[in-house]
């Protein structure tokens, strides 16, 4: 065989997908390769060819057992998913929400910045917000606890969508097995404060969660969410 | 538990996962987070960002497990894909505050012991696999191989291998036409 090592033997059009696989595009690369994979399959299929093929590399890795904590924190993260969502949901498709994402970080900034100028964000105790994000990691609601801990002041951050469904806030406190209470209906084009019922205004830590699912007119039938959650995020302290 | 049996075991519990279950996710996680992790920890090289994109790999199997197809894939290399791709990505991102790995440490990680790789029992796509490698120039095939383990770039590679970057994409690209010759043959 040859020896030249300076020959390209290719341009990259035809092994793009081993490159994929591979790993040593950059980001940009990467992110062009995803989204011609949702409209080629031929390139999705050449790239499940090489996920195959080289797996068998990462025998050489050795196992590493993860911190003990780390399920418990994956059951909590899972626990506003009712269900999973299969791809053929239009709310999991990445390139719808995609269509929605341009600002919506700045949004989401500007809105954590006016709700402290307007002093809904504590100063003299931690404040409690969320970043309530959709399956892409875009934020789509900013969250925060007024200063009386009584009380919920939720921001849209980013344009959501004609749907005419309504949109229900869920509270996930920590702990397995804790199903969700619901605190309320949100809309997606203004602000609202929302009364936490008093039972669970205490217990708003760190650790809890909030999600938003679509539902009927009028909140979910049946006290649990029974659409799909178009955005969650944990509480954190400021 | 042999190879197989461990196989079919995964693979009902996805299915089951794709339903909605549960219990079904933590039977998956018990038999692959460690394997997963160490494939995370490899490429990222930092414990913490490791628990975190191990998370995400749990929450996106959660999430796409109906798109897993048990009669095309192996559960291990969709798992492996995923997480991969979620540590890369992770890279990526935390690249521009990233300093290049130095080549003697790179030297120390990078290179799978053979030895290792054969205390293992490999699948027969995997025994293929190693000898289709082994035809390769052993450069080319170290490569690749570092590539793959450690998620690099292209530049990362050339620089790691002191050669210049044409003709890391040249030896790569050649051994990727040459592997995929091999392994469809």
């Amino acid at each position: 065989m040859s020896t030249d090592d300076t020959t390209d033997p290719a341009a990259g059009g035809n092994l793009i997908a081993a490159e994929y696989v591979l790993g040593v595009l950059g980001a940009e690369e990467r992110r062009e390769v995803e989204r011609r994979l949702a409209q080629e399959p031929a390139l999705a299929s050449e790239v499940a060819f090489w996920e195959e093929r080289l797996g068998g590399i990462a025998d050489a890795v050795a196992p590493v057992v993860p911190p003990p904590d780390t399920w418990s924190q994956i059951e909590a993260a899972i626990a506003s998913d009712a269900r999973p969502r299969t791809t053929a949901s239009l709310w999991q498709s990445i390139a719808f929400w995609r269509g929605f994402g341009i600002g919506a970080a700045t949004l989401a900034a500007a809105s954590i910045a006016a709700l402290a100028y307007i002093g809904l964000v504590p100063a003299s105790r931690p404040a409690l917000m969320a970043t309530l994000a959709g399956s892409s990691g875009q934020p789509n609601f900013v969250a925060a606890v007024t200063a009386t801990g009584n009380s919920l002041v939720v921001v849209p951050a980013s344009l959501l969508t004609n749907d005419p469904r309504a949109m229900e806030l869920w509270l996930i406190l920590p702990g397995p097995n804790q199903r969700p209470h619901s605190l309320g209906l949100i809309q997606p084009g203004q602000p609202i404060r929302l009364t936490i019922p008093p039972e669970l205004a205490g217990q708003l830590t760190p650790d809890a969660a909030l999600a938003v699912s679509l539902e009927p007119p009028g909140g979910s039938p049946t006290g649990q969410p029974t659409g799909p959650v178009i955005a969650s995020g944990k509480l954190t302290s400021l | 538990m042999d190879a197989d049996a461990t196989r079919r075991q995964l693979a009902a519990a996805l299915v089951r996962v794709a339903g909605g279950d549960r219990a079904a996710l933590r039977v998956v996680y018990q038999n692959t987070s460690a394997k997963l992790f160490g494939v995370c920890l490899r490429i990222l090289k930092d414990r913490g960002e490791a628990e975190d994109v191990l998370q995400e790999v749990f929450v996106t199997v959660w999430r796409r497990a109906a798109s897993f197809d048990p009669g095309r894939a192996s559960p291990i290399t969709w798992m492996v894909a995923i997480a991969r791709n979620r540590a890369i990505d992770r890279l990526r991102a935390s690249a521009v505050s990233r300093r290049m790995e130095p080549i003697e440490s790179a030297d120390a990680v990078s290179d799978p012991a053979p030895a290792a790789v054969e205390r293992v029992e490999l699948a027969q796509q995997h025994q293929r696999l190693s000898r289709c490698l082994e035809e390769l120039e052993a450069r080319h095939a170290r490569a690749i191989r570092e590539a793959f383990l450690d998620g690099t770039t292209y530049e990362e590679l050339a620089a790691r291998m002191s050669v210049p970057l044409g003709t890391m994409k040249s030896w790569i690209r050649r051994g990727l036409l040459k592997l995929r010759t091999c392994l469809e043959a």
